[in-house]
């Protein structure tokens, strides 16, 4: 089983985190600065503790995450990040250019020597708004985009596309992926829509903060569309994204956690705009299973709730890997994707330390 | 060209004739629609058969689309030796409506036979496009669906069936005649002889390739780049092997863009201006 240390570069300045967007009114570019360099020192101490992967994500106009371009933030860790691989877990490709979006993994997989994993993304409900796409079109657009940026890796000649959102007379990317097709492609499988295309395009399926039970049964299906597909998934198709702290005693590590508010958001960032959210809610973003989709993303329990639902892992290391290999039986995740409470500050950081010292080696052995 | 609308649908219907034209010996029928700058339309191994992309073209060109001597209700060809003199045949019939200044569109099989004509008479033939083209095609690609049972080749035809107008199946002795003389003369996937010729096409190309297409799918698509040597390739997204029934609006649209302007059909006319 593998570990990927995932930071969103929070804003660990005083802010305002419960208002999106958020105005720049109070935004301090010290705090900034500094709070980059935090993260890129907690991404180069993953590496040395033998983090399998380190993660970069999008979002937009709030403290949560200064990494509106992931592949920027990918970039950026090229001489910091030696050995792990860099996944991008990733670009929301619906509202951004395709060809743009192969171009910058392109480079960045040229710069890393082939380390990058390509996580295509949706998008979260607010996303939608950063550069005026209409919701209705997500699932449309996401199809359509991943196919063309598939392409752009992988065709050698010079091609157009001739879509239904997307429109290119030529296109011919330098420089290439150096990984042969291309870097090892994830969505995000929480919908029976993205589960069925996942496994007709042979994509890897990851979940996000949501609860080992309901990732679960997503992930049954996953794996059921895949054999009809003709193919069987591996551990490693499946990436399973959470909270983590670890400190040296169990009380410890709680109390810290509960301190910063249980490591997770109250509520996702598209729920901190009710105009935005029922607006979304009503274009047809959310797909079949509407209530489902909905209720998953919005307000999280108390931190025990969440220890119980496998939302985060938290606890001395001998306790979180219990945890581990918990969710490891229930869903059959390969790799998991951790995101540390930046506002513990050290604390956090000591997290790193002791979860690749004490946990890891033994997580790689299940 | 008219505005089109923002659906991409063209305004009010367009009528095409029937008539015949003598050439070679042969009575061939065909189906014209349109003024202006002529587009030969040459159909693949199903036959004749018009299509939305083709009414949308006819508002911008005179668009011909012949019936290829031995498909339809024409008699069984068994003169046309090889493509190379079917193509001649084409020509003729073309220079015998008058025209001397033409670009032709061929779909799957017709594909060759356009390019034969295009190699045949280089100083008439303004432009090419091959839509899934079985020119030049992989090794072990199946066959063009005009050679299997028609319920096998709705399926290969279409990446949406169920958008398609029901179309009255043809009578079984239609179908294994055109069975028998697509497969008689379409050639080789690789065509030495023929490819020579094609090395030496100086007009431009469009050679078009549905995304879901698995009769002539894109990973063959580079073959028409490296062996003509003024070549453009377009992927079609979301078209099976029949692109201009899956998508008629995307693909008139990106024809008529080609036709009218050659290689400069690379930079892009529409407007992207939002509001004035």
């Amino acid at each position: 089983m593998k570990a990927a240390l995932f930071c969103t570069t929070r804003y660990d300045g005083p802010a305002s985190h419960s208002v999106w967007p958020a105005p720049g009114d109070t935004y301090d570019a010290q705090w900034a600065e500094r709070s980059m360099q935090t993260t890129l020192e907690r991404f180069r101490l993953a590496d040395e503790v033998g983090f399998d992967w380190v993660t970069v994500a999008e979002h937009h106009f709030a403290p949560f995450s200064m990494t509106p371009n992931p592949m920027v933030m990918a970039a950026a860790l090229t001489n910091v990040v030696k050995r792990a691989k860099v996944a991008i877990l990733g670009p929301d490709i619906p509202i951004l250019d395709p060809v743009r979006v192969a171009e910058e993994i392109a480079m960045v997989d040229t710069l890393t020597q082939g380390r990058v994993v390509a996580g295509l993304m949706r998008g979260s409900v607010n996303e939608y708004v950063t550069y005026n796409t209409n919701p209705s079109e997500s699932r449309e657009r996401f199809e359509e985009s991943l196919q063309l940026i598939k392409m752009a890796w992988s065709e050698k000649q010079p091609f157009g596309w001739q879509g239904r959102y997307y429109e290119y007379r030529t296109i011919s990317i330098w420089p290439r992926p150096v990984q042969e097709p291309h870097p090892p492609i994830y969505i995000s499988t929480a919908s029976p829509e993205s589960g069925e295309f996942a496994a007709r395009l042979h994509l890897g399926a990851g979940f996000a903060f949501t609860t080992v039970q309901i990732a679960s049964q997503a992930a049954k299906y996953y794996r059921d569309q895949c054999r009809l597909n003709g193919w069987e998934p591996s551990a490693e198709n499946i990436i399973y994204r959470l909270a983590m702290h670890v400190a040296p005693t169990d009380e410890q590590a709680i109390e810290e956690m509960g301190a910063a508010g249980g490591g997770l958001p109250s509520v996702g960032l598209s729920f901190r705009n009710r105009a935005v959210e029922s607006a979304v809610a009503t274009s047809g973003y959310y797909g079949r299973d509407i209530e489902t989709q909905r209720a998953r993303l919005q307000s999280r329990g108390a931190l025990m709730e969440r220890i119980d639902k496998g939302q985060v892992l938290v606890g001395a290391p001998d306790t979180v890997l219990g945890q581990i290999k918990r969710i490891r039986e229930i869903l059959g995740a390969g790799i998991l994707d951790m995101v540390v409470a930046s506002q513990l500050g050290d604390k956090a950081t000591r997290a790193i330390e002791l979860f690749g010292t004490k946990v890891l080696p033994r997580m790689q052995e299940l | 060209m008219p505005d089109q609308q923002s659906d991409g649908s063209a305004p009010a219907g367009v009528e095409f004739s029937e008539s015949f034209v003598e050439a070679d010996g042969f009575r061939i029928r065909y189906r014209q629609a349109g003024s202006g700058e002529v587009l030969i339309c040459l159909h693949g191994g199903g036959g004749l058969r018009i299509s939305r992309a083709h009414e949308l073209l006819a508002h911008s060109r005179r668009l011909i689309a012949f019936e290829i001597p031995g498909f339809g209700q024409s008699p069984v060809n068994d003169r046309s030796a090889s493509m190379e003199e079917l193509a001649g045949t084409m020509n003729a019939a073309v220079a015998a409506l008058g025209i001397d200044h033409y670009s032709i569109m061929g779909n799957s099989f017709g594909s060759k036979v356009a390019l034969w004509m295009a190699i045949l008479r280089p100083q008439v033939v303004k432009a090419v496009v091959v839509v899934g083209p079985a020119a030049i095609r992989l090794p072990r690609q199946g066959p063009p669906p005009g050679q299997l049972a028609p319920e096998r080749a709705a399926e290969l035809l279409y990446a949406h069936p169920e958008r398609q107008p029901p179309i009255p199946p043809l009578a079984p002795e239609i179908v294994a005649k055109q069975i028998a003389l697509s497969t008689r003369l379409l050639g080789p996937p690789r065509d030495e002889p023929f490819e020579a010729r094609l090395r030496e096409l100086q007009m431009p190309v469009l050679a078009l390739f549905g995304t879901h297409d698995r009769v002539t799918p894109p990973a063959g698509a580079h073959l028409f780049r490296e062996i003509l040597p003024n070549c453009h390739l377009v992927m079609v997204y979301d078209a099976a092997h029949g692109i201009d029934a899956d998508r008629p609006e995307a693909v008139a649209a990106l024809v008529e863009d080609f036709l009218s302007r050659g290689d400069g059909f690379l930079v892009r006319r529409r407007s992207g201006l939002i509001y004035p």
